[in-house]
C-alpha cells in the first residue's frame, strides 16, 4: 500500500497555523486490546443472574398468525419465560424498533413472534424450537418491481407508519414529498427539479437513457447485534448495554417502550465490533420489555443468520436516467429517478437520492426524484454512505458512457462540469466548500491513469469515478479536566467506531498544549456523559471536535490562571511544555500540571478544580469527495473480474490522524469493492433470504482486495470543521463500484448494469457483445 | 448458535468406534466426528440433530500417511483422519499423488485444512467439494470398515449421490489408497470459485499419459460441482485415448463432456448453463496442462531424469 503525501511534519490547520499533535500518525488508542482479544464485547459481559434470549421468526413473508403456542417452550428445562405480543404493550409499531414482537401479522421472513429467555443460550434455542406457531400465508410483495405495481397486495392496509430515526443523522431529513404516489405500496415521492428537462434533452446532442440495479447488501460487522439490560433494582428503569452507535437514541426508544422518562434508563454503549450504519436502536426496546416481565438481566445476540433477515440491511435500488449533453462536453440535462425497496418501514431517505443524483454535475435543466417502496421484507437501514454508492454506480456508469459518445476524456467531462462551491446542489441550495475537482485532479495526475493507454494494449482496462457525501451536523457538547495525575481528561457521549476517541484526544492535546498520550477519553454512559449525537452519517469528528476544541481552550485557560497565581506571573506570559506550566523564557519558573491539579483537589484548597466545557451546534455540512481508479482483468472464458489495482483520492478537509483517515479510506474502498464484484443479499419469490450465512453472503476476503491500493489524501480545509477536518468515513466506498463497471468496459467493452457484478453477469454481456 | 442436545463419546481406538457404530443409538442418528467441518456448523444451525457423537479425534490409527511398494509400483495410503493440511504439505502425496496435492489448496481456507480430514469431505460426499472428484480421477481404493470385516470399495462405486456413499450405517471410512502416479504422467486440477476459499461453482481434474510419440495411452477427467455426484467423464476419456492430443480435439473433448457427460444444477450463485460453460473452459483447460506437464516429463525421463 503506498500513500501521498507520506510526510507530514509541519502540518498545518485550515488557517495556515502550524499544528503539532494534530496531523500527526498515532495508533489507535484501543488497538493493542482488541489485538489481543481482551477487549470485552457485549456478549463477553458478565454479570450475576443473566438470562438469554433467543428469538423465534417468522418462515413467511406474509402471513396471518393464528396462534403462538407456547406451553411445550415453557416446559423446556432452563427456559424461564417465554413472551409474545399478548405480553407486551399494544402499540402500534413506528419503525422497526417499535415493532417488537408480531401480534396477528407478520411482515416478513424474520419479523419476531416470541422471544425465548432461558437460563442459557442453548436452552433458549431448545425453547425456541419448542415454539409452535400457526400461520395462514398470505400474498407478499416480495421485490421493488412488484411494490411499484398498484395492483399489488399492501404491506400496511392500515395505514403507513412514519419514518426512520437514522434518516436524520444523515441529514436526510425534510423535503417535499407528493400525495399522488402510484401505488400503494410507494412511502414517498421526492423530486426536485429545475428549468425544462424535457426542453433540455430535445437540445441534447447527445443523450443516454440507462437503468442500473444494486442489490440489497447487508453491512456485514463482525459483531452482531448484541444488547444486555439490567433491570433497575428499585424503580421502572433499566441500564442498557448495547453494540450501538447511537446510546442516546438507545436511551430514548428503551424509555419509550418502557413508560419511563428518558433519564430513567441508562444506556452504556459496549465495544462496538463493526456498525457501518447498521447499529442504531433494534431489539433494545423488545429485550428491556422482557427484563420488566422476568425481572432479572436479559441478553439477546443476533446469530449470522438471524442477522441476514432479522436485521437492518441496505435497499434493493433501480435508477433510471437519462443524461444529455452538447457535443462540446458540457451536461445540458438529467431526468433521473432513484427507487429504493426499504422493506417494511420507510427509511426517509428519498431526498438524499435527488441529493446525490443532481448535485456534483451542474445541470442547467434536471429533474430527480427519490421514490421510496414497501415490501414483505425486513426494513431497510443505514449503511456507510446510504444511497450514495447505488446513485454513482448509476450517473458514473452513464458519464463514462458519455465520454465515450462524445469523444471526450473522462476526467476532462467531470472536471468540465464539476460543481463548485456555491453553485446549486439538486434542492437549489448551494454547495458549501468542497474538494470535487481536488480529487479528480489528484486521480487525474496518477500514473495509472496516465498509463491507461499501455494497461488497455496490455488486455486490462482502467475505469474513473468520483462521488461524495453531503455530510451531516448535530449538536454537541465535551468536557475537558485536568486530573492530578497531571493528564487531561475529555469526557464525551460519543461511541468510538472509526477512532475518533484517538482523534478527539490529538485534538485535546493540540489546544490544550500536552501529548495525546496525557489526554484521557472518559466515557461512560447517557447518564453521565454530555451529549452527542450518533456516531453516523461522518459527523462525529466534524461535529464534537469543536466541542473538545471549546472545552480544552477553556480548561487550558483555567490551568494558565492557576499557574499564573502559584508563579506570580501574567497568564499571557505562560507556555504549556512537557507536562508543565512555564513562565516564557525563564525555564526555572515553572510549575507542573499535577501539581496544579492536585492543589485544586485537597480539603481546605481554595482553587477550584479545572473543569473546561465546550457546547458546539455545526450550522452546516462540510461534504467530503472521493474520486478512485480501478484497473481490472477480466477472464472472458470464466467471466471473472480480477482487481488489480484501486486509487482512492479523498478530500477530508484535514486529516486529524492520517493512519487512520487510511485505514478509513482503505476499508471503504473495500466495502466497495463487496459491493461491486460479491455482495449480495438474494431473497426468493417467497421473500427467503437464499443467503444465509457468510458462505452464501460473500463479503471479499483479504484474497480479494487489489494486491495495490494507493490512498491519496486531499486536504481542502472545511471553514468550520475542527483543523478544517471533514467527515471521513463515508466518502470512501462511493465511487468504487463505478469505477470497477467503467474498468470492465475499458477492458472488454462491456457495460455491466446490475451489481454485483458476478462472474456469470459478466458473461452474459459479453455473450450479447459478440 | 447452540446444537440440539446429543450423546457424545470419543474412543480411542478403531475396534471401539466400531463397535459403538454397531450398537448405535436405538432413538436417533448416529453421526462420526472427523474434522467437524462441515458437520459442526450444521448441528449448530441445527439442520443436523444427531443422537449420538463418535469423535474420532483421539483414534491415532487413522491419522498416518503411509506408503508401500508391490508388484505394481508404489501405493499411497491416507488414514481417513489425516488432516487436510498435513496431506497438502506431505511429500508422499506431492511425490505419488501430486494431483492431490495441487487440488488441496482449493479446499476452504488454511484454518478449515488445519482441522478437516481427508477422510471427512470423502465420507460427507458434498458434489462440490474437491477431494471427491480427485479421488474419482486417481481410481483411488475407499477402506471400509464394520465389526463385519473390511471391505475396498473404489471411487467409482462409493460416491452415489448428494451426501451419499457405499458406506453402511455401521461402516466407517477407514484409510484410502491411491496408485501412484506414472512418472510419464501430467496431470491438472483447477477450479472457479467466486472468492479463493469458497465451493466452487465447477471444477475438473485431469490425468495424462502419453506415448513417446505424443499418443494418448490414458486419460482421466472428472468433475466438481456439476451434478449430484462427482462426475468422470469416461466418453470424453474414450475420445483422448489413441489420439495424439492437440488444441481442437481437447476442445471438442471438453464440449463433448461439458455437453454430454454433467447434470449441473441451478442454483443462487450460478445457473446450470452457466457451470456447463464454466465446465467445458475448465475440462479443456486442465486437460491442455495435463498433456504440456506430460510432454515434459517424458522429456525429463528420456534424458534420464525423473523415474517412479
Amino acid at each position: 500500500m503506498t500513500t501521498a503525501p507520506a510526510d507530514r511534519k509541519n502540518s498545518r490547520d485550515s488557517t495556515g497555523a502550524e499544528t503539532l499533535r494534530v496531523g500527526r500518525e498515532v495508533k489507535l488508542l484501543d488497538g493493542p486490546v482488541k489485538v489481543r482479544g481482551a477487549l470485552d464485547f457485549c456478549a463477553d459481559l458478565e454479570l450475576r443472574g443473566v438470562l438469554e434470549a433467543r428469538l423465534v421468526l417468522s418462515p413467511h413473508a406474509h402471513a396471518r398468525v393464528d396462534s403462538v403456542d407456547v406451553e411445550a417452550a415453557r416446559r423446556v428445562p432452563g427456559v424461564v419465560q417465554v413472551i409474545t405480543a399478548a405480553e407486551l404493550p399494544r402499540k402500534r409499531p413506528s419503525s422497526r424498533s417499535t415493532l417488537l414482537l408480531a401480534g396477528d401479522r407478520v411482515r416478513f421472513v424474520g419479523h419476531p413472534v416470541a422471544l425465548v429467555i432461558a437460563e442459557s443460550e442453548a436452552a433458549a434455542q431448545d425453547g425456541a424450537d419448542a415454539v409452535v406457531v400457526e400461520y395462514s400465508p398470505l400474498p407478499a410483495v416480495t421485490d421493488l418491481e412488484q411494490a411499484l405495481d398498484p395492483q399489488a397486495p399492501e404491506v400496511w392496509p392500515e395505514g403507513k407508519p412514519g419514518a426512520s430515526e437514522e434518516a436524520a443523522a444523515h441529514g436526510a431529513a425534510g423535503g417535499g414529498g407528493t400525495k399522488d404516489l402510484g401505488a400503494p405500496n410507494v412511502a414517498s415521492r421526492t423530486p426536485f427539479s429545475r428549468g425544462d428537462v424535457a426542453a433540455g434533452l430535445a437540445e441534447s446532442d447527445v443523450v443516454i437513457e440507462r437503468t442500473f440495479r444494486t442489490a440489497p447488501v447487508h453491512q456485514a460487522y463482525i459483531e452482531p447485534h448484541a444488547t444486555l439490560v439490567v433491570p433497575d433494582p428499585v424503580g421502572p428503569g433499566a441500564t442498557v448495554y448495547s453494540s450501538t452507535q447511537a446510546t442516546f437514541n438507545v436511551r430514548d426508544a428503551v424509555a419509550a417502550a418502557l413508560g419511563v422518562e428518558h433519564t430513567q434508563v441508562r444506556a452504556v454503549g459496549t465495544p462496538v465490533g463493526g456498525g457501518f450504519g447498521g447499529k442504531f436502536v433494534l431489539y433494545e426496546p423488545l429485550v428491556a420489555l422482557a427484563t420488566q416481565r422476568v425481572g432479572r438481566p436479559v441478553r439477546l445476540v443476533l446469530t449470522r443468520m438471524e442477522e441476514m433477515s432479522a436485521a437492518t440491511p441496505a435497499p434493493e435500488t433501480r435508477v433510471r436516467l437519462k443524461l444529455g449533453a452538447r457535443s462540446d462536453g458540457t451536461l445540458h440535462a438529467l431526468d433521473a429517478e432513484m427507487v429504493t425497496d426499504n422493506g417494511c418501514f420507510p427509511a426517509s431517505m428519498g431526498v438524499l437520492a435527488g441529493v446525490l443524483l443532481g448535485s456534483h454535475y451542474k445541470f442547467p435543466h434536471l429533474r430527480v426524484e427519490g421514490i421510496e417502496v414497501l415490501t414483505h421484507r425486513a426494513s431497510t437501514g443505514a449503511y456507510r454512505a446510504p444511497s450514495a454508492p447505488q446513485a454513482a454506480f448509476a450517473l458514473e456508469s452513464a458519464m463514462d458512457e458519455l465520454a465515450r459518445e462524445l469523444g471526450i476524456d473522462p476526467i476532462e467531462l467531470r472536471l468540465r462540469n464539476a460543481s463548485h462551491p456555491g453553485d446549486p446542489m439538486a434542492m437549489g441550495a448551494p454547495w458549501p466548500s468542497m474538494g470535487l475537482t481536488e480529487v479528480l485532479e489528484a486521480v487525474q495526475s496518477h500514473p495509472l491513469w496516465q498509463q491507461r493507454e499501455q494497461i488497455r494494449a496490455e488486455g486490462r482496462g482502467v475505469g474513473v469515478a468520483v462521488g461524495g457525501w453531503p455530510g451531516g451536523t448535530e449538536p454537541a457538547a465535551a468536557a475537558c479536566a485536568l486530573q492530578s495525575d497531571g493528564t487531561v481528561q475529555v469526557h464525551l457521549g460519543t461511541a468510538d467506531i472509526t477512532g475518533t476517541d484517538t482523534g478527539f484526544a490529538a485534538i485535546a492535546a493540540e489546544v490544550f498544549g500536552v501529548e495525546p498520550d496525557r489526554v484521557r477519553i472518559a466515557k461512560a454512559d447517557t447518564s453521565s456523559s454530555p451529549y452527542a449525537g450518533a456516531s453516523g452519517g461522518s459527523k462525529t469528528i466534524y461535529t464534537v471536535g469543536p466541542a473538545v476544541i471549546e472545552a480544552a481552550q477553556e480548561a487550558r485557560r483555567q490551568t494558565l490562571e492557576l499557574a499564573a497565581q502559584a508563579l506570580e506571573a501574567d497568564p499571557e506570559d505562560l507556555e504549556i511544555q512537557d507536562g508543565a506550566v512555564n513562565v516564557k523564557g525563564s525555564p526555572d519558573k515553572s510549575v507542573s500540571l499535577a501539581t496544579i491539579a492536585s492543589r485544586t483537589m485537597r480539603f481546605g484548597s481554595r482553587q477550584a478544580p479545572v473543569f473546561g466545557q465546550g457546547r458546539h451546534a455545526q450550522q452546516m455540512p462540510s461534504p467530503g469527495s472521493c474520486a478512485q481508479l480501478a484497473e481490472v482483468e477480466v477472464d472472458e472464458e470464466t467471466g471473472h473480474v480480477t482487481l488489480h489495482r484501486l486509487v482512492v483520492a479523498q478530500d477530508v478537509g484535514k486529516a486529524i490522524n492520517p493512519l487512520l483517515v487510511r485505514g478509513q479510506m482503505a476499508g471503504g474502498a473495500l466495502q466497495g469493492v463487496g459491493f461491486a464484484l460479491y455482495e449480495q443479499l438474494v431473497y426468493d419469490e417467497q421473500g427467503q433470504v437464499q443467503t444465509a450465512t457468510f458462505s452464501d453472503y460473500a463479503v471479499p476476503h483479504s484474497t480479494a482486495a487489489p494486491p495495490e491500493l494507493d490512498l491519496i489524501v486531499v486536504e481542502v480545509p472545511s471553514p468550520v470543521g475542527p483543523f478544517g477536518a471533514r467527515g471521513v468515513g463515508e466518502p470512501p466506498i462511493i465511487a468504487t463500484a463505478g469505477a470497477i463497471g467503467n474498468a470492465i468496459r475499458d477492458a472488454v467493452g462491456v457495460r455491466l448494469d446490475h451489481l454485483p457484478m458476478t462472474a456469470p453477469r459478466v458473461l452474459a454481456a459479453l455473450a450479447e457483445r459478440d | 448458535m447452540k446444537p440440539a442436545p446429543f450423546r457424545y463419546c470419543a474412543p480411542e481406538t478403531v475396534d471401539e468406534a466400531l463397535e459403538l457404530l454397531a450398537t448405535g443409538d436405538p432413538e436417533d442418528e448416529v453421526k462420526l466426528l472427523a474434522g467437524g467441518q462441515s458437520l459442526v456448523p450444521a448441528m449448530n444451525f441445527r439442520l443436523a440433530r444427531p443422537g449420538l457423537l463418535i469423535d474420532l479425534n483421539r483414534i491415532a490409527e487413522l491419522a498416518s500417511i503411509a506408503t508401500r511398494d508391490d508388484a505394481e509400483g508404489s501405493i499411497l495410503r491416507l488414514g481417513a483422519m489425516v488432516r487436510q493440511s498435513a496431506a497438502e504439505h506431505s511429500p508422499d502425496v506431492a511425490r505419488l499423488a501430486p494431483l492431490m496435492g495441487e487440488a488441496l489448496p482449493s479446499v476452504a481456507h488454511t484454518q478449515i485444512r488445519n482441522r478437516g480430514t481427508v477422510g471427512g469431505s470423502l465420507a460427507h460426499a458434498d458434489p462440490a467439494a474437491e477431494l471427491p472428484a480427485v479421488m474419482l480421477a486417481l481410481d483411488a481404493r475407499m477402506h471400509l470398515r464394520s465389526v463385519r470385516g473390511e471391505r475396498a470399495v473404489d471411487a467409482g462405486d462409493f460416491f452415489l449421490g448428494l451426501f451419499e456413499t457405499a458406506l453402511e450405517p455401521d461402516e466407517m471410512l477407514t484409510a484410502i489408497e491411491i496408485d501412484a502416479a506414472s512418472a510419464v504422467e501430467g496431470s491438472c486440477f483447477e477450479e472457479v470459485s467466486r472468492r479463493r476459499g469458497d465451493y466452487a461453482l465447477a471444477g475438473a481434474a485431469a490425468r495424462v499419459r502419453l506415448d513417446a510419440d505424443g499418443t494418448c495411452r490414458f486419460a482421466r477427467l472428472t468433475f466438481l460441482s456439476v451434478a449430484d455426484l462427482p462426475v468422470r467423464a469416461l466418453e470424453a476419456e474414450q475420445m483422448l485415448l489413441g489420439e495424439r492430443p492437440h488444441d481442437e480435439l481437447l476442445r471438442a473433448v471438453a464440449e463433448h463432456a461439458a455437453r454430454r457427460e454433467i447434470d449441473p444444477g441451478s442454483d443462487i450463485h450460478a445457473s446450470s448453463a452457466f457451470r456447463r460453460h464454466l465446465a467445458a473452459g475448465l475440462a479443456r483447460r486442465t486437460l491442455a496442462t495435463a498433456v504440456s506437464r506430460a510432454t515434459a516429463a517424458h522429456g525429463a525421463t528420456d534424458h534420464g531424469g525423473a523415474s517412479s
